[in-house]
């Protein structure tokens, strides 16, 4: 008689695909909320964007908050 | 190792302890800012610019919205960070997992929070001027790279000598207080004059540094605790036996 047996496999691979994206993810998030300076809806409003700075503003708070530099 | 579960892990518990982060600072740092801008809004008055106090006040209101979408925002790219160094770092340090993870948030916060806080420490409103944003996110960019990079060397020179943990652990936290003493003295100061008082400023710089240290220790222990329960290094196969 034969049966069926799940076993647990511990594995070392690195995913190199998910940290390639957590990386991307790491970078735009950081930029978003600490650096940008209209860069990002300049793509869609122009020049407008860098008086704007709609990103800037809606995460100004936290950017005082966190450190980083602002105004 | 699984990397939807992975994914999963790295980006939920930032996103989780960003949100608390966001929800806190509500409490704690709001006073503080509030204060800095009202001071902010006055120079303006002053300088003859009229403000509309309901426009100004639904204005705050979107702004601390923003506080705490911001803080999600921030949690997922910290939590990305901590998901790449502990896949890596999660075999050098004994215990369990949520001791893992709290371990290396803790390095985490100590070199790209701490270190660069001690050189830049976080300032509210009305200090800085805009003039000088990009300079000082130069600045500050810098440090933190170097403040990474250097312990990211370390990291893997700790990893390929053969000594007792204890003495490689001296060594290398000797060469890193070493270069950030060097990185300390040689990269510029911020120089943005400070004109408000002195009380609001140092207040402010206490709180920041509160909330953002809670923020890592949240971080690492739903981190460790998601893990546990996904546990992406496991991979289930079944044998006929």
């Amino acid at each position: 008689m034969s049966f069926r047996k799940q076993i647990q496999i511990s594995e070392t691979k690195i995913p190199k695909a998910a940290i390639g994206l957590l990386i991307f993810i790491l970078a735009f998030s950081l930029f978003i909320v600490g650096y940008d300076q209209g860069q990002l809806f300049s793509l869609i409003q122009g020049e407008q964007a860098y008086n704007d700075l709609w990103i800037h503003e809606f995460s100004h708070d936290m950017r005082h908050a966190a450190g980083f530099p602002c105004h | 190792m699984d990397s939807l579960s992975f994914l999963i892990v790295s980006l939920i518990s930032g996103a989780i302890a960003g949100t608390v982060l966001g929800l806190v600072n509500l409490v704690i740092v709001e006073p503080y800012l509030d204060r800095a801008i009202g001071i902010e809004v006055q120079h303006s008055i002053t300088a003859g610019e009229e403000i509309n106090p309901v426009e100004h006040a639904n204005y705050r209101f979107w702004q601390k919205g923003g506080e705490v979408v911001a803080g999600t925002i921030l949690g997922m790219a910290f939590g990305s960070l901590l998901g790449i160094v502990f896949v890596f770092g999660r075999r050098i340090i004994p215990g369990s997992n949520v001791k893992k993870a709290l371990v290396l948030s803790g390095i985490i916060w100590l070199v790209i929070f701490m270190i660069p806080a001690i050189k830049y420490p976080a300032n509210p409103p009305t200090v800085g001027d805009p003039d000088t944003i990009n300079y000082r996110q130069s600045l500050f960019i810098s440090f933190i790279l170097i403040s990474g990079f250097t312990a990211l060397g370390l990291s893997i020179i700790y990893n390929k000598i053969n000594l007792k943990p204890l003495f490689k652990l001296l060594a290398v936290s000797f060469i890193y207080a070493g270069i950030m003493v060097g990185a300390f003295i040689a990269i510029p100061p911020n120089t943005d004059e400070i004109t408000v008082p002195m009380d609001l400023v140092n207040g402010f710089r206490i709180m920041s540094m509160l909330t953002m240290t809670v923020f890592w220790i949240i971080l690492g222990i739903t981190f460790g605790l998601i893990w546990d329960k996904l546990k992406p290094h496991e991979t289930a196969q079944f044998k006929t036996v």
